[in-house]
């Protein structure tokens, strides 16, 4: 590799940790926000809830992100009469947010949903209101058994912020491809693909010293 | 203290409560007994609206904080209302409940600092006092699980105690435990009670009830079938029913 492909290479490794961590982090509020829309006794909130979960679970991520960035802009124009893109990188961090947003809500959710009801019943009995227990109490209990499934989640959209090469974005694995392809050298592929170990090796073992952390009261 | 109004609780058909009228004095140690399933448990959740009832009225401390017909709000109950009452009830549970993400201090600390908004050296110093009078100073810093059944219902008791409650509702507060560690959260009670606390109390351990209780007072199916001091309740039981429920116990 001359310095121009490492300069490329680093600029599209760069690019997917910027769309994962930005989708992990605001796709963890939402999925949180989700959550509690999913467990909330109004049945109205309930059911937007579910059937946002429905579609962003049961269709292809691919399709998600063409949808975003292609469609949106036409089903403006439709309405509106006039058409308007969203930047590239935003488009693709939309669709990973709207979507790892869905598989965390249900995560949460099951996290929650977990936890015994006498702690919720206890945090009541002391005065406290429904937001004061979920967030001193029921939550914080959830964190331990949700980062094993939050980690996986963080593995996937690490990988699968590979399919916003779709519409052009330069994250990594499009930049390998070009690479091999305008040089015919397949082992920038590979390059890519080490890559992708390495980082996603690594974030599982920083899961993994987090859920050690939380064990103390187990 | 207490006064609850011909109260009915409906779960679905199920008809756990019946027209039960109920009181509390100030001072008073109410012992609640009777077979599984009467509605012991039922009744005290109703108090602290851990249940919602189906008719009738409570009363907490002269006040109505609860007035239902046929499942209908007939008051409108203020937020504020709720959360003072809640203050004024503390609660002690069979499997304890402890924050088990906390330790024992914390476990005290937690509902001052989140609901009155103490500060965090007060709450502190404040429930290393009630971990000294349930005699855990030592474990403070412990977590749940690290202690036993019995340790763990006193600093329930203790963290129920840290929203300085004026009555205290107990549900088979020693039911979970074993039989060698009855003796020490009892113990703790009894002298709660020495103290002046009101107490209404779910239990089967007759000796607390005929050494501690001001009333005792007998359930069955939803009905509240005799009322009266510990002598004459066991001396000399009128009911039926709670004649041959006091055979079994013994
Ligand atoms: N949340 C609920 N939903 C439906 N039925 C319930 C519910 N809680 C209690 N019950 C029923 O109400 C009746 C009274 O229950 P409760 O727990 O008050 O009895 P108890 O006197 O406390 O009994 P125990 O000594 O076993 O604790 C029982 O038949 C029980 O099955
Ligand atoms: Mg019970």
């Amino acid at each position: 590799m001359n310095i121009n492909q490492i300069k490329m290479f680093a600029s599209g490794t760069l690019t997917t940790l910027e769309l994962t961590l930005v989708s992990m982090f605001i796709g963890t509020m939402l999925g949180l926000v989700l959550a509690l829309g999913r467990i909330s006794k109004i049945k109205a909130i309930n059911r937007i809830v579910w059937t946002y979960v429905w579609f962003f679970r049961g269709t292809p991520l691919l399709l998600q992100i063409m949808i975003v960035y292609y469609g949106v802009p036409l089903i403006l124009k439709d309405i509106f009469g006039r058409a308007t893109a969203l930047p590239m990188f935003i488009a693709g961090c939309l669709a990973l947010i709207l979507n790892t947003g869905a598989y965390l809500a249900e995560i949460f959710r099951a996290g929650i949903e977990s936890i015994d009801k006498g702690q919720m019943e206890a945090a009541k009995a002391l005065g406290m209101s429904y937001r004061q227990a979920m967030f001193k109490v029921i939550i914080p209990q959830t964190i331990k058994r949700l980062i094993p499934p939050y980690s996986n989640e963080f593995t996937m959209i690490l990988k699968d912020s590979s399919l916003v090469s779709v519409i052009g974005l330069t994250e990594l694995a499009r930049q390998a491809n070009q690479l091999a392809n305008g040089t015919g050298n397949w082992v920038f592929l590979f390059y890519a693909a080490g890559v992708y170990l390495f980082l996603t090796t690594i974030s599982t073992v920083i899961f993994n010293k987090l859920e050690k952390r939380y064990s103390v009261y187990l | 203290m207490i006064k609850v109004e011909n109260v009915d609780k409906y779960f679905g058909k199920l008809h756990v409560l019946k027209n039960v009228d109920f009181h509390v004095d100030p001072g008073e140690v109410v012992c609640v007994i009777g077979p599984s399933g009467s509605g012991k448990s039922t009744l005290l959740r109703c108090l602290n609206h851990l249940e919602r009832i189906t008719n009738g009225k409570i009363y907490i401390g002269g006040e109505l904080v609860d007035y239902r017909e046929n499942d209908r709000d007939k008051m409108v109950i203020e937020h504020e209302k709720v959360v003072a009452m809640c203050g004024e009830l503390g609660m002690v549970f069979q499997r304890f409940n402890l924050f088990p993400h906390k330790t024992a201090v914390e476990n005290l600390m937690l509902a001052p600092m989140t609901v009155k908004k103490i500060d965090k050296a007060t709450a502190r110093e404040k429930a290393m006092d009630l971990l000294k009078m349930v005699g855990l100073s030592d474990k403070a810093d412990e977590y749940p699980v690290r202690l036993s059944g019995g340790q763990q219902q006193r600093v329930a008791i203790a963290r129920a105690l840290a929203m300085e409650p004026k009555i205290m509702l107990f549900d088979e507060p020693t039911s979970a435990l074993d039989p060698e560690l009855v003796g020490e959260v009892l113990a703790v009670m009894k002298k709660l009670a020495l103290s002046g606390m009101t107490m209404m109390v779910v239990t089967h351990e007759m000796g607390f009830a005929r050494e501690v209780a001001s009333r005792v007072v007998f359930m069955d199916e939803g009905v509240i079938l005799e009322e009266a001091p510990p002598n004459e309740f066991f001396g000399n039981p009128k009911n039926e029913r709670l004649k041959s429920f006091l055979k079994k116990m013994i």
